[in-house]
């Protein structure tokens, strides 16, 4: 290396770093005002709900100044602001206070059914993410032809396609025809991969049909324009390969909207794991979650819902992270 | 545009599907042959016959009754949610571009929030903990797709805040009222359409995700999502039973869809034109 | 393929030996749209080896398809119907991808207008060359890398390594051309086509553009086809000139026949836009005419963006019907002064006064006000992008009016559109129309309507005539020339044109680096220029290469 170039590096590796640290400031004063936020919308749907534990805890007998004590000691009696301070102290600690219910930590009710809708989300996203770019990226290259057409109206049909239906649709013929798969229950991973597989199959496919839709459909249309940028014309021009443009070039400016697609769809998948849980009996986060909140049972819902938030925001950081990387462009100059 | 649209044989298939539902959603009630609740024991779980078109269910309920029972509150819920979607979405969306780096760092901040929120799961909770029904569950449907049209609205006048005519407009005196109602809303509204039509589909069925594990809507008042559920369960007696309320689902939130996509290839056809 | 390879295996050296030989001929070429339309009907040459072509034509001539038809890259939905394009001894039009792959980059290349547009915005210019470098040169990482730090210092960057860690945003127009040229003759080729190069460019950049494309044409032995709409760039750098019109050649030969024994009518309209003055409208001269007060004046003004300080120590004065020419390039600050005067930038320090008021750090009820008076109007560079695409041509005119006198009624409002349409020559039942319905000379009136429409007293106009081909470009000017005398408008005209400026202008300020380095009556100015920076921008103008009759002034340009 010569040391011009070895000075210019250098020159570089100072600008990395500091569009580095730049990345992690602006995308920290997004992430935290937006938790905030969002945890606050969880905590204020508690208090509004009205529901008050003292009174069942107390029994129906209770006299007003035993469901007062109670009060007292759950803190409710508290301004709610002091009562949101203190909720978010536990959080940051890990603490989701105790069910209503049963007594039972959210922590613990959370962390017992958590892998059944990572498994589910995530086999979905990973599946979604695979078949999503396969599809859009022949229908991209391909667009025009037939077999863009096929995907494209794979897509529109596909996309109209509430969940459940689809995951109904499958019950019918893989379980209930072929009988290949269960069409309820769920097996760790830990003690039987293949049947874990075999479990989550279906409602991990019930609910990656609208990610490889919404994927696939946005990849098409961001290759679509991208290949008709002048830079693609250049790089032919050039002398380049048509899969050196593709993969290099063009991917790397199409992928952005994808991606940011698919990180709009993240909410949906860990929201959505309800219904396919429901379907599929299976005891999820999502299930808890449906049936606390049937039952009132505020601190188990809320835990829920922030573990949910925690997910979601950081998958959106991982998005940011790696749009960052594609794009540093785009990103430097925003 | 309604002239270009017509052009587009998705769009011409959609229109007719969705005047179907929309007569359905009208006049569905009125229609059903049965009363959509009476039950005939003597009649469970029967396939289609000349008096029960679609069959019965587990109760010996109609199920043609209960599908054109249902459809009004359907179609109705998932309007309502669009609705209040648009109320909150639209007017912010287009203020964060006029109203100043503050308004608008809070608005985006507030926006990015409620996208960060498990969906589904969220429209659970809050339905159920303001009191199990139909107007909690469109307040929160409507609540969570409110950053839908706050994204479509603040990226139709964000791509015309800095145009030339606005920036003219501004020099001739007019206040940031009368530029946003001369200039900007004839740009936002027909981006607005076009998400306001796909997401009365998402509503269509994401209230029918919401009815189907029974939140918004108590049984046994039919709901297509709701009927769904109990078609469903009996899905080992009945394995067609789902089709025909699954088929309405799908066809209407295809057509809605479909509708969507040719507005916005009318809007950029006559946009070039 | 076997002529390809043997092409390709040939040794450059002996090939160069040899220049009698066509290197490129087109023949009976014919280019038509999806829907059959043919855009170029029978385009034919002979390209000698070490040749210059230049092929002129305004847009729409075809003559930038035709590069593109011989490079393979037309824009989707176009076809080469018939004709052959034969480069040394292959037939271009029956190569497959690989063939292609290896003639592109190696042995034909080119660069091409908005050369920002021709780089991926996400990956350093550096890279992309070395990427080039390695893909036709079979190179190893490293020696990729020195090849390319190596030619951006040929394409005239002092800091390479610098540049070779830029990303395309970080480039102005300029910089952005030198790296397309670098990735051009990265493989040592040996065409180059360059179309519409320094098209959008400033003088200035463009001229040394133009040096730096025919020095690398000399050493590299290059043969060139320099594609243009302006005459005069072809006439500086080609041997052989093509002249087309609606996708047809209009008239062929050697540039010095071309510029001195045109054939057909229409390459004499193209002499004569560059030979004639643009205007000859009879102007009074200023300097004759006796000293009247400004009616705007820009005392000591410092303004920019943030901490930027943009534009220095402005000192300007404009009276009523006077016409104050400013000239200067990109950057140099003409945009941010105007953009000062109207109150869209405050300004750092120093004053404005419109009619003996200031108007600097104006905000709020009293800059509406100012605004809503109508005495102080813009005119933008790009008539359909300052009028709302969904508002006929009538309301947005009458915008102004309402926004005034609301209690105007409606027929007083009519009649002062129609009055407004009138005066710049539009008829008044244009007001109907929607902006994209008008052509471009129409729109560029009614945008000066616009602003008429209020009775302006200052009109300042950035760049008005830039987007108008030359017959347009010379009514607008004319009107603006009549409004001046006529209705005693003050206007101060930005321009990079400097014939437009010469022609119309009573007086000129020469803009550079954010400061006015020179002004004085338009005449003596541009004709005797005290500043280096003037006498560079007047030298870098492209003019026609022919010897200049003696009768002929100096403005030549354009």
């Amino acid at each position: 290396m010569t040391p011009a170039l070895q000075q210019g590096a250098q020159v570089v590796q100072l600008r990395h770093a500091r569009a580095a640290a730049r990345f992690v400031r602006s995308t920290l004063s997004i992430a935290v005002p937006v938790f905030l936020v969002a945890t606050l919308i969880t905590f204020l749907l508690g208090v509004v709900s009205g529901l008050d534990p003292a009174a069942g805890i107390a029994g129906d007998a209770a006299s007003p100044e035993i469901i007062a004590r109670i009060r007292a000691d759950l803190g409710l009696d508290q301004p709610i602001a002091l009562q949101y301070l203190q909720w978010m102290g536990q959080l940051l600690r890990g603490d989701l206070g105790t069910s209503w219910f049963n007594g039972i930590s959210a922590s613990e009710l959370i962390a017992q059914r958590l892998p059944i809708s990572l498994s589910i989300a995530g086999m979905a996203l990973l599946m979604g993410l695979v078949f999503g770019t396969g599809l859009g990226l022949v229908a991209g290259v391909r667009s025009g032809t037939r077999i863009d057409r096929a995907i494209t109206l794979f897509a529109a049909i596909v996309s109209s396609l509430p969940p459940f239906v689809v995951a109904f649709g499958l019950i019918l013929v893989f379980s209930l025809w072929l009988g290949w798969l269960p069409s309820s229950g769920y097996v760790p991973f830990s003690e039987d991969p293949a049947g874990w597989l075999a479990a989550i199959g279906i409602p991990a496919v019930a609910l990656s049909v609208d990610v490889v839709a919404d994927l696939a459909r946005q990849l098409r249309t961001g290759l679509v324009s991208a290949l008709s940028e002048n830079y693609v014309t250049g790089a032919v021009v050039r002398g380049l390969s048509r899969r050196r443009i593709l993969f290099v070039h063009v991917l790397r400016n199409a992928a952005g909207p994808a991606l940011t697609v698919v990180a709009l769809r993240v909410p949906m998948l860990i929201g959505g794991a309800v219904v396919t849980e429901a379907i599929f009996n299976m005891p999820g986060m999502g299930k808890l979650a449906a049936d606390s909140a049937l039952r009132g049972d505020v601190p188990v819902v809320q835990g829920t819902l922030v573990v949910s938030i925690v997910l979601i925001l950081a998958c959106n950081l991982c998005v940011n992270v790696l749009l960052g990387v594609l794009q540093p462009a785009a990103r430097r100059r925003s | 545009m309604i002239r270009n649209l017509l052009r587009y044989p998705s769009a011409r298939a959609a229109i007719v599907i969705l005047a179907v539902v929309a007569m359905l959603a009208a006049f569905g009630p009125s229609l059903a042959p049965h009363d959509p609740l009476a039950q005939d024991s003597s009649a469970l779980l029967q396939g289609p016959s000349a008096a029960y078109w679609l069959g019965t269910d587990a109760l010996g309920r109609d199920v043609f009754s209960r599908l054109l029972a249902g459809s009004t509150v359907s179609v109705l819920a998932s309007l309502l949610s669009v609705s209040i979607g648009m109320l909150l979405g639209v007017v912010p969306g287009l203020l964060s571009v006029f109203l100043g780096k503050r308004f608008e760092w809070v608005s985006l901040r507030l926006i990015d929030a409620l996208m960060m929120l498990p969906f589904l799961v969220f429209a659970i909770a809050m339905t159920a903990m303001l009191g199990n029904g139909l107007t909690q569950a469109m307040f929160a449907v409507g609540i969570l797709i409110t950053p839908a049209f706050f994204r479509v609205s603040r990226a139709a006048a964000l791509s015309v805040a800095n145009a030339e005519y606005i920036e003219a407009a501004r020099l001739m005196g007019a206040s940031t009222a009368s530029t946003i109602r001369h200039h900007v809303v004839s740009k936002v509204l027909p981006a607005v359409a076009v998400s306001a039509a796909s997401m009365t589909g998402a509503c269509l069925s994401i209230v029918a995700s919401l009815t189907f594990l029974g939140i918004g809507v108590v049984p046994p008042d039919p709901t297509w999502g709701g009927l769904l559920a109990t078609d469903l369960s009996a899905l080992y007696d009945r394995p067609f039973g789902p089709i025909a309320p699954a088929l309405l689902i799908v066809a209407t939130v295809w057509a809605l869809n479909a509708l969507a996509d040719a507005m916005r290839d009318a809007g950029t056809q006559e946009q070039r034109a | 393929m076997t002529t390809l390879d043997n092409v390709v295996s040939l040794d450059r050296r002996a090939r160069r030996a040899e220049p009698a030989d066509p290197i490129l001929s087109v023949n009976g070429l014919r280019i038509i749209a999806a829907d059959g339309r043919e855009l170029v009907r029978d385009m034919h040459f002979n390209l000698p080896r070490g040749g210059t072509l230049g092929i002129v034509g305004e847009s729409g001539s075809g003559k930038s398809l035709t590069c593109r038809a011989i490079l393979d890259v037309l824009p989707p939905g176009l076809s080469v119907a018939s004709g052959s394009i034969r480069y040394r001894d292959v037939d271009l039009s029956r190569l497959d991808a690989t063939s292609w792959r290896a003639l592109r980059g190696v042995e034909l290349s080119a660069v091409f207008q908005d050369p920002g547009s021709y780089l991926n915005p996400s990956i350093p210019v550096g890279r992309q060359l070395a990427e080039a470098i390695r893909a036709n040169l079979k190179m190893q990482r490293k020696a990729a890398r020195d090849r390319a730090l190596d030619l951006l210092g040929r394409v005239g960057f002092a800091d390479a390594t610098a540049v070779y860690h830029q990303y395309p945003y970080e480039l102005s127009g300029g910089m952005a051309q030198r790296v397309l040229i670098a990735l051009a003759i990265c493989a040592g080729p040996s065409l180059l086509i360059a179309d519409e190069a320094t098209t959008a460019l400033d003088v200035t950049v463009q001229a040394e553009i133009l040096a730096l494309i025919d020095t690398l044409r000399r050493e590299e032995g290059l043969t060139l086809i320099l594609v243009s709409h302006d005459l005069a760039v072809v006439s500086q750098v080609c041997d052989h000139v093509i002249v087309m019109r609606s996708g047809e050649i209009v008239e062929a030969g050697s540039t010095r026949e071309i510029l001195h024994h045109p054939k057909s009518a229409y390459t004499r309209s193209l002499i004569d836009d560059h030979a004639v003055h643009p205007i000859a409208v009879n102007r009074p001269q200023s300097a004759d005419a006796p000293q009247r007060v400004p009616i705007l004046s820009v005392r000591g003004l410092h303004a920019g963006y943030g901490i930027r300080t943009v534009v220095q120590d402005i000192d300007l004065q404009v009276a009523p019907g006077e016409i104050l020419g400013l000239i200067g390039e990109t950057g140099s600050g003409k945009t941010t002064l105007l953009r000062t005067v109207l109150g869209l930038i405050p300004a750092a320090t120093g004053a404005i006064e419109l009619d003996g008021q200031r108007i600097d750090g104006l905000t709020g009820k009293p800059l509406r006000d100012l605004r809503r008076s109508g005495a102080l109007q813009y005119v933008f560079q790009d008539p359909l992008r300052s009028l709302d695409p969904d508002l006929t041509i009538g309301a947005s005119i009458a915008e102004g009016l309402y926004l005034r006198e609301g209690r105007l009624g409606v027929s007083a409002i009519d009649a002062s559109v129609t009055a407004a349409l009138r005066a710049v020559g539009l008829e008044p039942e244009l007001s109907t129309r929607l902006p994209r319905l008008l052509s471009g000379g129409q729109r560029q009136r009614a945008v000066i309507a616009r602003a008429l429409a209020l009775e302006p007293k200052v009109l300042l106009l950035d760049e008005p005539v830039s987007a108008l081909d030359a017959v347009n470009r010379l009514h607008v000017l004319k009107l603006l020339r009549r409004l001046a005398d006529e209705r005693g408008i003050a206007q101060i005209f930005i321009s990079h044109d400097l014939g437009s400026v010469a022609g119309i202008a009573d007086r000129v300020a020469v803009l550079y680096r954010g400061q006015v380095v020179e002004t004085g009556p338009a005449g003596a100015l541009l004709a005797n220029p005290s500043h280096p920076y003037t006498r560079k921008l007047l030298d870098s103008a492209p003019r026609l290469a022919v010897a200049a009759p003696a009768t002929r002034s100096l403005f030549t340009v354009y």
